[in-house]
């Protein structure tokens, strides 16, 4: 029994760590994901046009499956969950070998090894010592730092140049791996929502994408936002000068743009939009009785005024700003809203007179009013609405100050620290897999049995590009036997040995 | 462009004919060059842009000359003015960056002038230091194409959105042009190794009349009309935009009768294919014979229906279905359309070099093993570019969108891209695979890079409706 469960998950973890489970899974990935963008997909499309798109029994299997929100479907999840084990139990599995040879580096080529090895090339030398003295002195010029084996019986020259590079495929895995831990630290414990401000407004409810508010613990308030166009029309810049209130002090104010966020205990704000809310912010008119001369207080007053709020104009007379309309339509003498948009506003004020006109003006229609009448004003003046030349006083609106309200997309990611760094990990991890190689160059020397004549052998291997590296070999070799000439001379005279070199006692 | 597009048409007899025709090409276009610079202001980007194009032109031929001749000395004469060329396209670039304010990725006009340059760059790259001399002979005409194709499009400088208003832009889309750029190399190369490779002319046949099918299919089955008209998208000449009917709604007009000569030329261009299918089937190499004269009538036909595209969609108002009176197209409304039409012909035109040349091509390409290596290398170039793009771009949208993956369908094909690539190294790497099995993944690979840029723009909706 025990043996059996033994085999059975020896057969598993096979399964898991071998490269068909991985290429398999990943052309499932592949598959999936590029359903995920042909169906439409859930929190995207509009549900009319889910049904637009697709029959009732089409979507309902769809959504039964899950095809309409792939990247959220558990079984997406599930399989890149199942894509990081396979990762982790690939490069687990084939770690102890790749470790084995970055610790315990091989240093002298058997004869086996020599046989097999491609590149490589004999040199014809005059003893043991003046051949390992070229090659050292070769390989040092060639930037390498050689070192001399020397075994019981036998040995040879080792150079190599980034052992690293063997280990950089881990480097890239764990890198990936890191990547999904973010990503799933984020899907756990990170929101996005959306915060919209109206200038001067204070709030600390952010609206999630299903529909839920969050209340963060501080809250925003907007001083100010705008919008800067360029010269055609279309927005150039869009501006918001945020504060984060706390315990009812301002503990950070940033001035935040497109692609500039402000961050505050981790949740940043971003700026997404900025429009006109359809509300006005302010009304400014001026306003002058109808008989200046005779009423005292003749002079024209500029007033500025808010939805609703009443001024008063003079002792019996106040003004009132009854209505605003962003986009208005008249019928049958009644005025209709006819959308949000700031396309055609219309404004409704109303003059209210306390006393009887005879005492306000002398004018003679005025003189017939009574105390407490009002007077419709419309801007622009609706004549089938309301007949304002009647009113006390002359109104001019002299602007129109709409409302304005930054959007701001508000997100919490605590998992980023570990997208970021293993993006990082990730580059660095593909430039040592790509374009750093580990090469190993070996030398030693020979001595040919019938004839007694010696020879080194010089080996060299590289893990990648081993085209280019055949070019440094013949490199190697060129210098090798550069310094053979020069060390050498006459066959037969032992070279002098230089400080680098250890003498061999062993031999 | 039709006098371009039609110097590969003329049968590889004449060897130096082709030459002359180039030469003669680019002095008519010197001589029209002289009377700008009479009209003063020389340095502006039309005219570097005209400098372009006559040097690429001069270029292309001399390339062709050698593709179908062999003649090394050819090569020498192309390369310089590929270098001419890309002198004066480097200024067109630098001139429009400066005018612009920003690198020249934002718009399809800027996207092409930086393809283009890149191009070049790549030919001169790709034959100093990999001695791939005949890869002039493909991306040169591709070069004009593309310069050609800026003429038709919108040249005005845009100002940016505030979205794209970000450094991080400029570096994903840098990295966005490099890695697509490895990858079209990578493409190139594979089929090289397969020509080498003794692949066998009829699949090449095959697979060439296929994607010529594909997009004569795309076309038809997408815009033909009933009663034979084809519907193009209605442009609007003083705002230098397409028309919309409403929000996100596009105006459709419909040119008479133009649907039936293309749909004439999908049948065409599928005879090849079925006569393919019938040497298979019966085993008889007459059949092959057929094919390939189904495949010169088609580059016939395909240029005829360019030519009516080039005619009719160029100017003139037509009726729309959807609305009253008539309404003016033009080519800049329908990019993807003629980039279709002139590649089908090309991608013919490159069936036919084949044919006719193929033992020169082999003589002249370098061998299988270093094809297959040199493929391979592009690849690992490529595939660390990709990598860095994705991230760039995720850095960005997280500094826009404030999430840095929401899987829009360009980030999800980006990263569906990623992993064909990835899944290549791992069967090199671990696998050991080589030759035509490693050969045909870097194919798909860019098959997938093609959908990703020109397929999720214009098929799938998403946020990436900048590109």
């Amino acid at each position: 029994m025990a043996v059996a469960l033994r085999a059975l998950a020896h057969k598993t973890w096979r399964t898991i760590a071998s490269i068909q489970t991985g290429v398999v899974l990943l052309i499932l990935v592949v598959i999936l994901a590029a359903l995920g963008t042909v169906v439409l997909q859930r929190p995207a499309t509009e549900p009319d046009e889910m049904q637009n798109a697709y029959s009732p029994q089409v979507l309902r299997i769809l959504d039964a499956v899950g095809l309409t929100d792939v990247f959220h479907a558990w079984w997406f999840l599930g399989l890149m969950l199942l894509v990081s084990v396979c990762i982790l139990a690939a490069s687990i599995d084939r770690f102890p070998n790749s470790w084995r040879y970055f610790s315990r580096p091989y240093k002298y080529p058997d004869e086996t090894f020599r046989r097999a090895l491609h590149p490589q090339k004999s040199v014809a030398i005059a003893d043991e010592e003046s051949g390992l003295v070229a090659a050292e002195r070769a390989l040092h010029s060639l930037g390498f730092k050689p070192e001399r084996v020397v075994r019981q019986d036998h040995f040879g020259i080792f150079a190599e140049r980034h052992r690293i590079s063997e280990l950089a495929v881990y480097i890239v895995h764990a890198s990936l791996l890191l990547i999904f831990f973010g990503t799933i630290v984020d899907g756990l414990w990170g929101w996005r929502g959306t915060l919209n401000l109206n200038e001067g407004e204070t709030s600390n409810l952010v609206e999630l994408r299903d529909g839920a508010t969050r209340t963060l613990p501080f809250a925003l308030r907007c001083d100010q936002a705008g919008q800067e166009n360029y010269k055609d029309g279309t927005p150039k810049k869009w501006w918001s000068k945020l504060a984060v209130v706390q315990d009812g002090r301002d503990a950070l104010k940033k001035e935040i743009v497109v692609n500039d966020p402000l961050l505050f205990s981790g949740v940043r704000f971003y700026q997404s939009s900025y429009g006109l809310t359809g509300n006005v912010d302010k009304l400014m008119l001026t306003a002058a009785p109808n008989n200046a001369p005779s009423a005292g207080s003749g002079e024209k007053k500029e007033i500025g005024l808010a939805l609703h709020d009443t001024v008063p104009l003079d002792a019996d007379t106040t003004l009132r700003f009854a209505e605003f309309f962003p986009d208005y339509a008249v019928r049958d003498g009644q005025v209709y809203r006819k959308s949000n948009q700031f396309e055609n506003p219309a404004v409704h004020l109303v003059v209210t007179s306390k006393i009887s006109g005879n005492k306000m003006v002398g004018t003679k229609t005025a003189a017939t009013k009574t105390a407490g009448q009002d007077f419709d004003v419309w801007f622009p003046p609706l004549d089938e609405v309301a007949d304002d030349s009647k009113a006390p006083y002359q109104l001019q609106v002299t602007d129109l100050k709409m409302q304005h309200f930054t959007g701001l997309q508000v997100s919490h990611e605590p998992g980023q620290w570990g997208v970021w760094s293993g993006v990082v990990l990730l580059g660095v991890g593909l430039a040592f897999v790509f374009y750093v190689v580990h090469m190993r160059f070996w030398a030693v020397p020979v001595c040919d049995r019938k004839t007694g004549k010696y020879s080194l052998w010089i080996g060299g291997t590289a893990n990648r590009n081993r085209d280019a590296f055949e070019q440094n070999f013949n490199d190697l070799v060129a210098s090798v036997e550069e310094e053979l000439k020069m060390v050498g001379g006459e066959p037969g005279v032992p070279a002098r040995l230089d400080g680098r070199g250890a003498r061999l006692s062993t031999v | 462009m039709a006098r371009a597009k039609a110097e590969p048409q003329q049968p590889a007899t004449g060897t130096t004919l082709i030459v002359l025709v180039g030469l003669a090409i680019a002095f008519l276009l010197f001589m029209a060059f002289l009377n700008v610079v009479k009209s003063g202001n020389l340095l502006n980007e039309t005219n570097l842009l005209f400098a372009t194009l006559i040097f690429y032109s001069g270029a292309a031929a001399l390339y062709l000359g050698f593709g179908v001749t062999g003649t090394e000395s050819y090569v020498r004469f192309a390369s310089f003015a590929t270098w001419l060329g890309l002198l004066a396209n480097t200024a067109a670039v630098a001139h429009r960056w400066y005018e612009a304010g920003h690198p020249p990725f934002a718009s399809v006009y800027e996207m092409l002038l930086s393809f283009v340059w890149t191009l070049a760059v790549l030919t001169l790259i790709a034959e100093k230091k990999y001695d791939v001399k005949v890869i002039g002979t493909v991306t040169m005409p591709v070069a004009i194409v593309g310069v050609v194709l800026m003429q038709l499009l919108r040249t005005d400088v845009h100002p940016l959105v505030p979205a794209l208003q970000s450094t991080w832009l400029h570096v994903h889309v840098t990295l966005a042009m490099l890695a697509y750029a490895a990858c079209a190399l990578s493409f190139a190369l594979a089929a090289m190794f397969l020509i080498q490779d003794k692949m066998k002319t009829e699949t090449f046949l095959a697979v060439t009349s296929a994607s010529t099918l594909a997009i004569y299919a795309g076309v038809v089955f997408t815009r033909l009309e009933k009663g034979g008209g084809l519907s193009l998208v209605a442009w609007n000449p003083e705002q230098k935009s397409e028309m919309f009917l409403s929000r996100g709604v596009r105006l459709f007009v419909t040119i008479p009768d133009l649907g039936w000569l293309l749909t004439l030329t999908l049948l065409v261009v599928a005879s090849p294919l079925v006569f393919y299918g019938l040497a298979r089937w019966k085993n008889k190499d007459s059949f092959l014979t057929l094919a390939n004269r189904a495949v010169f009538l088609s580059i016939l036909l395909q240029v005829m229906t360019l030519v009516m595209f080039l005619v009719r969609a160029s100017d003139g108002s037509y009726p729309s279905l959807d609305a009253d009176g008539l309404f003016p197209t033009s080519l800049a409304a329908s990019p993807f359309i003629l980039s279709g039409l002139v590649g089908g012909v090309f991608i013919s035109l490159l069936y036919m070099l084949l044919l006719w040349r193929r033992t020169d091509l082999e003589r002249l390409l370098p061998s299988a093993d270093n094809l297959d290596r040199i493929t391979y290398k592009t690849i690992c170039l490529a595939f660390p570019l990709l990598t860095l793009m994705i991230a760039a771009g995720a850095y960005w949208a997280n500094q826009t969108w404030g999430s840095y993956w929401s899987w829009d369908p360009k980030e999800t094909w980006a990263a569906i891209t990623w992993l064909v690539y990835a899944l290549y190294l791992h069967m090199r790497i671990t696998r050991g695979w080589r030759g035509r099995r490693a050969a045909y993944f870097a194919i798909a690979g860019f098959a997938v890079v093609m959908f990703t840029f020109f397929g999720v723009t214009y098929l799938l909706p998403g946020l990436h409706a900048y590109a």
